[in-house]
Protein backbone atom coordinates (compact mmCIF):
# COMPACT_ATOMS: atom_id res chain seq x y z
CA UNK A 1 0.00 0.00 0.00
CA UNK A 2 2.89 2.30 0.74
CA UNK A 3 4.35 1.61 -2.69
CA UNK A 4 1.03 2.30 -4.29
CA UNK A 5 0.61 5.48 -2.34
CA UNK A 6 3.98 6.78 -3.41
CA UNK A 7 3.32 5.72 -6.98
CA UNK A 8 0.13 7.76 -7.01
CA UNK A 9 1.91 11.01 -6.46
CA UNK A 10 -1.22 12.32 -4.83
CA UNK A 11 0.62 14.57 -2.44
CA UNK A 12 3.13 16.21 -4.70
CA UNK A 13 0.60 18.62 -6.08
CA UNK A 14 1.44 17.77 -9.69
CA UNK A 15 -1.63 15.61 -10.12
CA UNK A 16 -4.56 17.15 -11.93
CA UNK A 17 -7.40 17.04 -9.47
CA UNK A 18 -9.96 18.49 -11.86
CA UNK A 19 -11.38 15.34 -13.36
CA UNK A 20 -11.70 11.95 -11.73
CA UNK A 21 -9.64 9.24 -13.33
CA UNK A 22 -8.34 5.83 -12.48
CA UNK A 23 -5.15 4.33 -13.84
CA UNK A 24 -3.86 0.84 -13.20
CA UNK A 25 -0.25 0.12 -12.42
CA UNK A 26 1.68 -1.79 -15.06
CA UNK A 27 2.28 -5.49 -14.50
CA UNK A 28 0.16 -5.71 -11.40
CA UNK A 29 -3.32 -6.84 -10.70
CA UNK A 30 -5.81 -3.95 -10.84
CA UNK A 31 -7.02 -4.64 -7.33
CA UNK A 32 -3.53 -4.16 -5.95
CA UNK A 33 -2.43 -1.10 -7.83
CA UNK A 34 -5.05 1.50 -8.50
CA UNK A 35 -4.25 5.09 -9.12
CA UNK A 36 -7.19 7.31 -8.39
CA UNK A 37 -7.39 10.98 -9.15
CA UNK A 38 -10.40 12.62 -7.58
CA UNK A 39 -11.93 15.94 -8.38
CA UNK A 40 -11.99 18.53 -5.66
CA UNK A 41 -14.47 17.66 -2.97
CA UNK A 42 -15.60 14.47 -4.70
CA UNK A 43 -17.28 12.21 -2.19
CA UNK A 44 -16.95 8.59 -1.25
CA UNK A 45 -19.69 7.52 -3.63
CA UNK A 46 -17.93 9.33 -6.44
CA UNK A 47 -14.75 7.43 -5.62
CA UNK A 48 -16.53 4.08 -5.55
CA UNK A 49 -18.38 4.79 -8.77
CA UNK A 50 -15.14 5.83 -10.45
CA UNK A 51 -13.56 2.54 -9.39
CA UNK A 52 -16.49 0.58 -10.80
CA UNK A 53 -16.58 2.46 -14.07
CA UNK A 54 -12.83 2.18 -14.51
CA UNK A 55 -13.28 -1.58 -14.50
CA UNK A 56 -16.12 -1.26 -17.02
CA UNK A 57 -18.44 -3.00 -14.63
CA UNK A 58 -22.19 -2.48 -14.30
CA UNK A 59 -23.17 -0.81 -11.10
CA UNK A 60 -26.39 -2.83 -11.08
CA UNK A 61 -24.59 -6.14 -10.92
CA UNK A 62 -21.03 -5.57 -9.70
CA UNK A 63 -20.25 -7.39 -6.42
CA UNK A 64 -19.48 -4.37 -4.29
CA UNK A 65 -17.63 -6.41 -1.67
CA UNK A 66 -14.94 -7.22 -4.22
CA UNK A 67 -14.11 -3.54 -4.45
CA UNK A 68 -13.37 -3.16 -0.75
CA UNK A 69 -9.64 -3.65 -1.22
CA UNK A 70 -9.31 -1.18 -4.08
CA UNK A 71 -11.43 1.31 -2.22
CA UNK A 72 -9.32 1.10 0.93
CA UNK A 73 -6.19 1.50 -1.11
CA UNK A 74 -7.55 4.61 -2.79
CA UNK A 75 -8.63 5.90 0.59
CA UNK A 76 -5.08 5.66 1.87
CA UNK A 77 -3.92 7.98 -0.87
CA UNK A 78 -6.26 10.84 -0.05
CA UNK A 79 -4.50 14.06 0.76
CA UNK A 80 -4.29 15.32 4.27
CA UNK A 81 -6.53 18.30 3.62
CA UNK A 82 -9.46 15.99 3.06
CA UNK A 83 -9.24 14.70 6.58
CA UNK A 84 -12.36 16.68 7.49
CA UNK A 85 -14.34 14.51 5.10
CA UNK A 86 -12.54 11.30 5.85
CA UNK A 87 -15.38 9.99 8.03
CA UNK A 88 -17.72 9.78 5.08
CA UNK A 89 -15.13 7.81 3.14
CA UNK A 90 -14.56 5.53 6.13
CA UNK A 91 -18.31 4.96 6.45
CA UNK A 92 -18.51 3.68 2.89
CA UNK A 93 -15.34 1.64 3.39
CA UNK A 94 -16.84 -0.03 6.45
CA UNK A 95 -19.96 -0.77 4.46
CA UNK A 96 -17.84 -2.39 1.74
CA UNK A 97 -15.99 -4.47 4.31
CA UNK A 98 -19.30 -5.55 5.81
CA UNK A 99 -20.55 -6.53 2.36
CA UNK A 100 -17.37 -8.44 1.64
CA UNK A 101 -17.45 -10.27 4.98
CA UNK A 102 -21.08 -11.23 4.51
CA UNK A 103 -20.31 -12.50 1.03
CA UNK A 104 -17.70 -14.82 2.53
CA UNK A 105 -20.17 -16.27 5.02
CA UNK A 106 -22.61 -18.94 3.91
CA UNK A 107 -25.88 -17.38 2.79
CA UNK A 108 -28.75 -17.55 5.14
CA UNK A 109 -32.33 -16.60 4.84
CA UNK A 110 -33.38 -13.11 3.74
CA UNK A 111 -34.59 -10.78 6.48
CA UNK A 112 -38.15 -11.44 7.39
CA UNK A 113 -38.06 -15.00 6.15
CA UNK A 114 -38.06 -17.97 8.53
CA UNK A 115 -34.57 -18.53 9.86
CA UNK A 116 -33.41 -14.95 9.50
CA UNK A 117 -31.36 -13.53 12.33
CA UNK A 118 -33.03 -10.69 14.22
CA UNK A 119 -30.12 -8.27 13.74
CA UNK A 120 -29.69 -8.82 10.05
CA UNK A 121 -31.45 -5.67 8.90
CA UNK A 122 -31.64 -4.72 5.24
CA UNK A 123 -29.05 -5.95 2.80
CA UNK A 124 -26.16 -3.45 2.99
CA UNK A 125 -25.10 -4.25 -0.56
CA UNK A 126 -28.53 -3.43 -1.95
CA UNK A 127 -28.65 -0.28 0.12
CA UNK A 128 -25.25 0.90 -1.07
CA UNK A 129 -26.04 -0.02 -4.65
CA UNK A 130 -29.20 2.03 -4.45
CA UNK A 131 -27.25 5.00 -3.18
CA UNK A 132 -24.72 4.55 -5.96
CA UNK A 133 -27.41 4.44 -8.61
CA UNK A 134 -29.09 7.52 -7.22
CA UNK A 135 -25.78 9.32 -7.00
CA UNK A 136 -24.87 8.33 -10.54
CA UNK A 137 -28.20 9.61 -11.84
CA UNK A 138 -27.56 13.09 -10.49
CA UNK A 139 -23.90 13.05 -11.46
CA UNK A 140 -24.84 12.20 -15.04
CA UNK A 141 -27.70 14.69 -14.99
CA UNK A 142 -25.21 17.37 -13.98
CA UNK A 143 -22.97 16.43 -16.89
CA UNK A 144 -25.95 16.53 -19.23
CA UNK A 145 -26.89 19.97 -17.92
CA UNK A 146 -23.36 21.13 -18.58
CA UNK A 147 -23.59 19.73 -22.10
CA UNK A 148 -26.81 21.63 -22.76
CA UNK A 149 -25.30 24.81 -21.34
CA UNK A 150 -22.20 24.44 -23.51
CA UNK A 151 -24.36 24.02 -26.60
CA UNK A 152 -26.94 26.69 -25.92
CA UNK A 153 -24.63 28.95 -23.93
CA UNK A 154 -27.60 30.53 -22.22
CA UNK A 155 -30.80 32.48 -22.47
CA UNK A 156 -30.59 36.21 -22.48
CA UNK A 157 -33.11 38.77 -21.39
CA UNK A 158 -33.37 42.50 -21.62
CA UNK A 159 -31.07 44.20 -19.20
CA UNK A 160 -32.74 46.53 -16.71
CA UNK A 161 -32.99 49.56 -18.96
CA UNK A 162 -36.72 49.96 -18.68
CA UNK A 163 -36.48 51.35 -15.17
CA UNK A 164 -38.42 54.43 -16.18
CA UNK A 165 -41.42 52.41 -17.29
CA UNK A 166 -41.25 50.43 -14.09
CA UNK A 167 -41.08 53.63 -12.08
CA UNK A 168 -44.16 54.93 -13.84
CA UNK A 169 -45.88 51.68 -12.99
CA UNK A 170 -45.06 52.32 -9.34
CA UNK A 171 -42.35 49.74 -8.97
CA UNK A 172 -39.82 50.40 -6.30
CA UNK A 173 -36.45 48.98 -5.62
CA UNK A 174 -36.12 46.20 -3.13
CA UNK A 175 -35.25 47.41 0.32
CA UNK A 176 -31.56 48.02 0.67
CA UNK A 177 -29.68 46.02 3.25
CA UNK A 178 -29.61 47.68 6.67
CA UNK A 179 -27.05 50.44 6.92
CA UNK A 180 -24.13 49.94 9.24
CA UNK A 181 -24.38 52.65 11.96
CA UNK A 182 -20.62 53.07 11.77
CA UNK A 183 -21.03 54.44 8.25
CA UNK A 184 -23.42 57.10 9.54
CA UNK A 185 -21.03 58.03 12.34
CA UNK A 186 -18.14 58.34 9.92
CA UNK A 187 -20.21 60.47 7.56
CA UNK A 188 -21.34 62.71 10.41
CA UNK A 189 -17.79 63.13 11.60
CA UNK A 190 -16.71 64.18 8.14
CA UNK A 191 -19.53 66.71 8.03
CA UNK A 192 -18.91 68.01 11.54
CA UNK A 193 -15.30 68.97 10.94
CA UNK A 194 -14.96 72.72 11.60
CA UNK A 195 -13.92 74.23 8.36
CA UNK A 196 -11.53 77.18 8.52
CA UNK A 197 -13.34 80.34 7.44
CA UNK A 198 -12.49 81.26 3.90
CA UNK A 199 -10.22 84.21 3.19
CA UNK A 200 -12.36 87.31 2.97
CA UNK A 201 -12.40 88.78 -0.48
CA UNK A 202 -10.29 91.93 -0.88
CA UNK A 203 -12.35 94.84 0.39
CA UNK A 204 -13.27 97.43 -2.15
CA UNK A 205 -13.32 100.87 -0.68
CA UNK A 206 -15.22 103.34 -2.69
CA UNK A 207 -13.01 106.24 -3.58
CA UNK A 208 -14.66 109.58 -3.54
CA UNK A 209 -13.11 112.39 -5.46
CA UNK A 210 -14.55 115.77 -4.76
CA UNK A 211 -14.19 119.06 -6.50
CA UNK A 212 -13.05 120.65 -3.24
CA UNK A 213 -10.26 118.14 -2.91
CA UNK A 214 -8.99 118.69 -6.42
CA UNK A 215 -9.41 122.47 -6.10
CA UNK A 216 -7.32 122.37 -2.93
CA UNK A 217 -4.59 120.59 -4.84
CA UNK A 218 -4.65 123.23 -7.56
CA UNK A 219 -4.59 126.04 -5.01
CA UNK A 220 -1.70 124.39 -3.15
CA UNK A 221 0.23 124.00 -6.38
CA UNK A 222 -0.34 127.64 -7.25
CA UNK A 223 0.86 128.72 -3.85
CA UNK A 224 4.13 126.97 -4.50
CA UNK A 225 4.60 128.24 -8.04
CA UNK A 226 3.29 131.27 -9.94
CA UNK A 227 1.98 129.13 -12.78
CA UNK A 228 1.21 125.50 -13.22
CA UNK A 229 0.50 123.38 -16.26
CA UNK A 230 -2.53 121.19 -15.79
CA UNK A 231 -0.96 118.32 -17.70
CA UNK A 232 2.03 118.47 -15.38
CA UNK A 233 -0.24 118.47 -12.34
CA UNK A 234 -2.03 115.39 -13.60
CA UNK A 235 1.12 113.55 -14.61
CA UNK A 236 0.85 110.01 -13.39
CA UNK A 237 -2.89 110.15 -12.88
CA UNK A 238 -4.51 107.22 -14.66
CA UNK A 239 -8.02 107.53 -13.33
CA UNK A 240 -10.25 109.32 -15.77
CA UNK A 241 -12.48 110.45 -12.93
CA UNK A 242 -9.52 112.10 -11.22
CA UNK A 243 -8.58 113.86 -14.44
CA UNK A 244 -12.15 114.94 -15.15
CA UNK A 245 -12.83 116.17 -11.62
CA UNK A 246 -9.54 118.05 -11.54
CA UNK A 247 -10.48 119.72 -14.79
CA UNK A 248 -13.90 120.60 -13.42
CA UNK A 249 -12.33 121.94 -10.24
CA UNK A 250 -10.09 124.10 -12.38
CA UNK A 251 -13.12 125.45 -14.22
CA UNK A 252 -14.83 126.16 -10.89
CA UNK A 253 -11.80 128.12 -9.77
CA UNK A 254 -11.85 130.03 -13.06
CA UNK A 255 -15.49 130.82 -12.53
CA UNK A 256 -14.74 132.10 -9.06
CA UNK A 257 -12.00 134.30 -10.54
CA UNK A 258 -9.39 132.58 -8.47
CA UNK A 259 -7.28 131.52 -11.37
CA UNK A 260 -6.86 132.35 -15.02
CA UNK A 261 -6.34 129.57 -17.54
CA UNK A 262 -4.69 129.84 -20.88
CA UNK A 263 -4.24 127.32 -23.66
CA UNK A 264 -2.22 128.47 -26.60
CA UNK A 265 -3.33 125.84 -29.05
CA UNK A 266 -5.81 122.97 -29.13
CA UNK A 267 -4.55 120.03 -27.04
CA UNK A 268 -1.67 122.23 -25.95
CA UNK A 269 -0.60 122.70 -22.37
CA UNK A 270 -3.17 124.35 -20.13
CA UNK A 271 -1.41 126.92 -18.02
CA UNK A 272 -3.04 128.28 -14.89
CA UNK A 273 -2.05 131.17 -12.68
CA UNK A 274 -3.64 132.92 -9.82
CA UNK A 275 -5.62 136.05 -10.65
CA UNK A 276 -4.06 139.28 -9.60
CA UNK A 277 -5.83 141.68 -7.23
CA UNK A 278 -6.40 144.10 -10.11
CA UNK A 279 -8.14 141.39 -12.13
CA UNK A 280 -10.32 140.47 -9.23
CA UNK A 281 -11.16 144.15 -8.60
CA UNK A 282 -12.02 144.55 -12.25
CA UNK A 283 -14.43 141.66 -11.90
CA UNK A 284 -16.04 143.39 -8.95
CA UNK A 285 -14.63 141.12 -6.33
CA UNK A 286 -13.10 142.14 -3.10
CA UNK A 287 -9.62 141.21 -2.19
CA UNK A 288 -10.74 138.18 -0.21
CA UNK A 289 -11.00 134.86 -1.90
CA UNK A 290 -14.45 133.36 -2.13
CA UNK A 291 -14.47 130.88 0.71
CA UNK A 292 -17.91 129.43 0.05
CA UNK A 293 -17.72 125.70 -0.50
CA UNK A 294 -17.54 124.44 -4.02
CA UNK A 295 -20.75 123.12 -5.45
CA UNK A 296 -20.08 119.44 -5.74
CA UNK A 297 -23.37 118.81 -7.49
CA UNK A 298 -22.13 120.61 -10.55
CA UNK A 299 -25.47 122.41 -10.69
CA UNK A 300 -23.71 125.54 -11.83
CA UNK A 301 -22.66 123.83 -15.07
CA UNK A 302 -26.21 123.41 -16.25
CA UNK B 1 -29.62 1.62 11.78
CA UNK B 2 -29.88 2.55 8.14
CA UNK B 3 -33.63 2.73 8.45
CA UNK B 4 -33.22 5.06 11.39
CA UNK B 5 -30.98 7.26 9.34
CA UNK B 6 -33.53 7.30 6.57
CA UNK B 7 -36.31 8.27 8.90
CA UNK B 8 -34.18 11.03 10.29
CA UNK B 9 -33.29 12.26 6.84
CA UNK B 10 -36.88 12.13 5.65
CA UNK B 11 -37.93 14.09 8.67
CA UNK B 12 -35.79 16.93 7.39
CA UNK B 13 -37.65 17.06 4.13
CA UNK B 14 -40.24 19.79 3.93
CA UNK B 15 -43.67 19.01 5.21
CA UNK B 16 -47.02 20.39 4.23
CA UNK B 17 -46.58 23.47 6.37
CA UNK B 18 -43.26 24.30 4.83
CA UNK B 19 -42.74 27.99 4.44
CA UNK B 20 -41.60 28.84 0.98
CA UNK B 21 -40.65 32.43 0.60
CA UNK B 22 -40.38 34.45 -2.53
CA UNK B 23 -36.96 36.02 -2.66
CA UNK B 24 -37.74 38.23 -5.65
CA UNK B 25 -39.09 41.73 -5.08
CA UNK B 26 -42.67 42.38 -6.03
CA UNK B 27 -44.36 45.39 -7.48
CA UNK B 28 -45.86 47.49 -4.73
CA UNK B 29 -49.17 48.82 -5.92
CA UNK B 30 -50.12 49.85 -2.41
CA UNK B 31 -53.76 50.26 -1.46
CA UNK B 32 -54.63 51.72 -4.82
CA UNK B 33 -54.45 48.38 -6.61
CA UNK B 34 -58.17 47.82 -6.31
CA UNK B 35 -58.85 51.37 -7.44
CA UNK B 36 -57.08 50.86 -10.77
CA UNK B 37 -59.36 50.67 -13.75
CA UNK B 38 -59.29 47.07 -15.00
CA UNK B 39 -57.62 47.05 -18.40
CA UNK B 40 -58.11 43.44 -19.31
CA UNK B 41 -55.28 41.31 -20.59
CA UNK B 42 -54.75 40.38 -24.20
CA UNK B 43 -51.95 38.21 -25.43
CA UNK B 44 -50.26 41.17 -27.10
CA UNK B 45 -50.55 43.44 -24.06
CA UNK B 46 -49.10 40.66 -21.91
CA UNK B 47 -46.23 40.32 -24.37
CA UNK B 48 -45.63 44.07 -24.23
CA UNK B 49 -45.65 44.07 -20.43
CA UNK B 50 -43.13 41.26 -20.22
CA UNK B 51 -41.02 42.95 -22.90
CA UNK B 52 -40.74 46.13 -20.86
CA UNK B 53 -40.35 44.53 -17.44
CA UNK B 54 -36.72 44.43 -16.42
CA UNK B 55 -37.23 41.45 -14.11
CA UNK B 56 -39.39 38.33 -13.90
CA UNK B 57 -43.00 39.15 -13.08
CA UNK B 58 -45.24 37.00 -10.92
CA UNK B 59 -48.67 36.03 -12.10
CA UNK B 60 -50.11 37.96 -9.18
CA UNK B 61 -48.38 41.15 -10.29
CA UNK B 62 -49.64 40.74 -13.84
CA UNK B 63 -53.15 40.13 -12.55
CA UNK B 64 -53.02 43.19 -10.31
CA UNK B 65 -51.73 45.45 -13.07
CA UNK B 66 -54.30 44.32 -15.61
CA UNK B 67 -57.12 43.93 -13.14
CA UNK B 68 -57.83 40.36 -14.14
CA UNK B 69 -58.01 37.12 -12.21
CA UNK B 70 -55.37 34.44 -12.09
CA UNK B 71 -57.13 32.17 -14.55
CA UNK B 72 -57.05 34.89 -17.19
CA UNK B 73 -53.35 35.45 -16.58
CA UNK B 74 -52.68 31.72 -16.88
CA UNK B 75 -54.73 31.49 -20.07
CA UNK B 76 -52.97 34.45 -21.72
CA UNK B 77 -49.60 33.09 -20.66
CA UNK B 78 -50.50 29.80 -22.25
CA UNK B 79 -51.53 31.56 -25.47
CA UNK B 80 -48.31 33.54 -25.51
CA UNK B 81 -46.20 30.47 -24.83
CA UNK B 82 -47.75 28.71 -27.81
CA UNK B 83 -47.35 31.76 -30.06
CA UNK B 84 -43.70 32.19 -29.12
CA UNK B 85 -42.85 28.53 -29.45
CA UNK B 86 -41.00 28.92 -32.75
CA UNK B 87 -39.80 32.46 -32.22
CA UNK B 88 -36.49 33.90 -31.11
CA UNK B 89 -38.10 35.13 -27.90
CA UNK B 90 -39.70 32.64 -25.57
CA UNK B 91 -41.42 32.57 -22.22
CA UNK B 92 -39.18 31.62 -19.34
CA UNK B 93 -41.05 30.06 -16.43
CA UNK B 94 -39.78 29.53 -12.92
CA UNK B 95 -42.33 28.79 -10.25
CA UNK B 96 -44.89 31.56 -10.23
CA UNK B 97 -42.77 33.95 -12.25
CA UNK B 98 -42.37 34.54 -15.95
CA UNK B 99 -40.11 36.59 -18.15
CA UNK B 100 -39.21 36.93 -21.80
CA UNK B 101 -35.84 35.58 -22.83
CA UNK B 102 -34.08 34.56 -25.98
CA UNK B 103 -34.88 31.12 -27.33
CA UNK B 104 -32.35 28.37 -26.53
CA UNK B 105 -31.41 27.96 -30.19
CA UNK B 106 -30.51 31.64 -30.46
CA UNK B 107 -28.19 31.51 -27.46
CA UNK B 108 -24.95 31.01 -29.36
CA UNK B 109 -25.55 33.97 -31.67
CA UNK B 110 -26.70 36.32 -28.92
CA UNK B 111 -23.79 35.19 -26.77
CA UNK B 112 -21.39 36.38 -29.45
CA UNK B 113 -23.01 39.80 -29.36
CA UNK B 114 -23.02 40.17 -25.58
CA UNK B 115 -19.67 38.44 -25.19
CA UNK B 116 -21.02 35.74 -22.88
CA UNK B 117 -19.57 32.29 -22.43
CA UNK B 118 -21.18 29.04 -21.34
CA UNK B 119 -21.31 28.42 -17.60
CA UNK B 120 -18.54 26.14 -16.40
CA UNK B 121 -18.80 24.28 -13.13
CA UNK B 122 -16.69 21.64 -11.45
CA UNK B 123 -18.13 18.10 -11.49
CA UNK B 124 -18.81 18.43 -7.79
CA UNK B 125 -20.78 21.62 -8.20
CA UNK B 126 -22.70 20.08 -11.11
CA UNK B 127 -23.66 17.10 -8.93
CA UNK B 128 -25.00 19.29 -6.17
CA UNK B 129 -26.74 21.61 -8.63
CA UNK B 130 -28.40 18.68 -10.38
CA UNK B 131 -29.73 17.39 -7.06
CA UNK B 132 -31.14 20.82 -6.24
CA UNK B 133 -32.60 21.28 -9.73
CA UNK B 134 -34.36 17.92 -9.85
CA UNK B 135 -35.46 17.63 -6.22
CA UNK B 136 -36.17 21.20 -5.17
CA UNK B 137 -37.09 22.36 -2.63
CA UNK B 138 -34.36 20.39 -0.93
CA UNK B 139 -32.33 20.70 2.27
CA UNK B 140 -28.56 20.60 2.53
CA UNK B 141 -28.72 17.34 4.45
CA UNK B 142 -30.71 15.72 1.64
CA UNK B 143 -28.08 16.85 -0.87
CA UNK B 144 -25.34 15.48 1.34
CA UNK B 145 -27.19 12.22 1.81
CA UNK B 146 -27.24 11.65 -1.94
CA UNK B 147 -23.68 12.84 -2.53
CA UNK B 148 -22.41 11.08 0.58
CA UNK B 149 -20.14 13.97 1.49
CA UNK B 150 -20.25 17.34 3.18
CA UNK B 151 -21.52 19.86 0.63
CA UNK B 152 -21.45 23.07 2.61
CA UNK B 153 -18.75 24.72 0.53
CA UNK B 154 -20.31 23.59 -2.75
CA UNK B 155 -23.74 24.95 -1.85
CA UNK B 156 -22.31 28.24 -0.66
CA UNK B 157 -20.43 28.54 -3.93
CA UNK B 158 -23.63 27.86 -5.92
CA UNK B 159 -25.54 30.37 -3.79
CA UNK B 160 -22.86 32.95 -4.43
CA UNK B 161 -23.24 32.44 -8.17
CA UNK B 162 -27.04 32.66 -7.77
CA UNK B 163 -27.44 29.30 -9.49
CA UNK B 164 -29.07 28.13 -6.27
CA UNK B 165 -31.40 30.29 -4.18
CA UNK B 166 -32.92 29.92 -0.75
CA UNK B 167 -36.62 29.20 -1.04
CA UNK B 168 -37.51 29.23 2.63
CA UNK B 169 -37.26 26.96 5.61
CA UNK B 170 -38.53 23.48 6.22
CA UNK B 171 -40.83 22.86 9.14
CA UNK B 172 -38.63 19.93 10.16
CA UNK B 173 -36.68 20.16 13.44
CA UNK B 174 -33.96 22.76 13.17
CA UNK B 175 -35.92 24.46 10.41
CA UNK B 176 -33.26 23.77 7.77
CA UNK B 177 -33.02 26.03 4.75
CA UNK B 178 -34.69 24.81 1.58
CA UNK B 179 -32.78 25.33 -1.62
CA UNK B 180 -34.02 25.60 -5.17
CA UNK B 181 -33.08 27.14 -8.48
CA UNK B 182 -34.10 30.53 -9.84
CA UNK B 183 -34.08 32.38 -13.13
CA UNK B 184 -30.31 32.70 -13.14
CA UNK B 185 -30.03 28.93 -13.26
CA UNK B 186 -32.48 28.62 -16.15
CA UNK B 187 -30.79 31.42 -18.08
CA UNK B 188 -27.23 30.19 -17.58
CA UNK B 189 -28.12 26.62 -18.53
CA UNK B 190 -30.31 27.57 -21.48
CA UNK B 191 -33.52 26.09 -20.06
CA UNK B 192 -36.95 27.63 -20.57
CA UNK B 193 -38.35 25.87 -17.51
CA UNK B 194 -37.50 23.04 -15.15
CA UNK B 195 -39.47 20.75 -17.46
CA UNK B 196 -36.69 21.41 -19.97
CA UNK B 197 -34.11 19.67 -17.76
CA UNK B 198 -32.45 16.63 -19.36
CA UNK B 199 -34.37 13.51 -18.31
CA UNK B 200 -32.92 11.56 -15.41
CA UNK B 201 -31.53 8.12 -16.12
CA UNK B 202 -34.55 5.90 -16.74
CA UNK B 203 -32.98 3.08 -14.73
CA UNK B 204 -33.24 5.06 -11.57
CA UNK B 205 -36.85 6.08 -12.02
CA UNK B 206 -37.85 3.22 -9.78
CA UNK B 207 -35.30 4.31 -7.20
CA UNK B 208 -36.80 7.73 -6.92
CA UNK B 209 -39.95 6.50 -5.26
CA UNK B 210 -38.90 8.09 -2.01
CA UNK B 211 -39.42 11.75 -2.75
CA UNK B 212 -41.69 12.17 0.23
CA UNK B 213 -43.27 15.54 0.82
CA UNK B 214 -40.68 17.19 -1.42
CA UNK B 215 -42.49 15.98 -4.48
CA UNK B 216 -45.80 17.00 -2.98
CA UNK B 217 -44.60 20.58 -2.77
CA UNK B 218 -43.18 20.30 -6.25
CA UNK B 219 -46.55 19.14 -7.53
CA UNK B 220 -48.17 22.21 -6.07
CA UNK B 221 -45.59 24.39 -7.77
CA UNK B 222 -46.09 22.51 -10.98
CA UNK B 223 -49.79 23.25 -11.01
CA UNK B 224 -49.04 26.87 -10.34
CA UNK B 225 -46.67 27.09 -13.26
CA UNK B 226 -48.75 25.04 -15.65
CA UNK B 227 -49.81 27.89 -17.89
Amino acid sequence: MTDAASALGMTNGATDLRSPAVRFGAGRRPEDSTEVVLSDWAGPLGLLLTLIEARRMDVMTVPLGALAGAYLESLATLEGDRITNISSFVAVASQLILIKSRAMLPRHAEPGEPGALPDDGPDPEAELRERLILYRAYRDAGSAMQGVAAFRIGLFRREPTAALAAAIAGARLPDAPPLDPAVLVAALQRLAVIVAPPEPPPETIRRTITLAERAAIIRAALRAAPTIVLQELLRGARDRVVIAVTFLAMLELVKRREIVVEQGMPFGPITARRTTAAERAAAGLTGNMDDTPLDESLESFR
Amino acid sequence: MIEDERRLADAELPGDDTELQDAEPELDLGDDASALLPLGLTESSLEALLFVAERPLSRREIGLLAGVDRETVDARLGDLEVTLRDRGIQLLLSGDRVELATAPDAGALVARYVGADAVRLSPTALEALAIVAYRQPVTKSAIERIRGVDSDYTIRSLLHRRLVVELGRSSAPGRPILYGTGFDFLERFGLTSLDDLPPLDADIAGHLVDPGPTEAVMDGEGEASGA
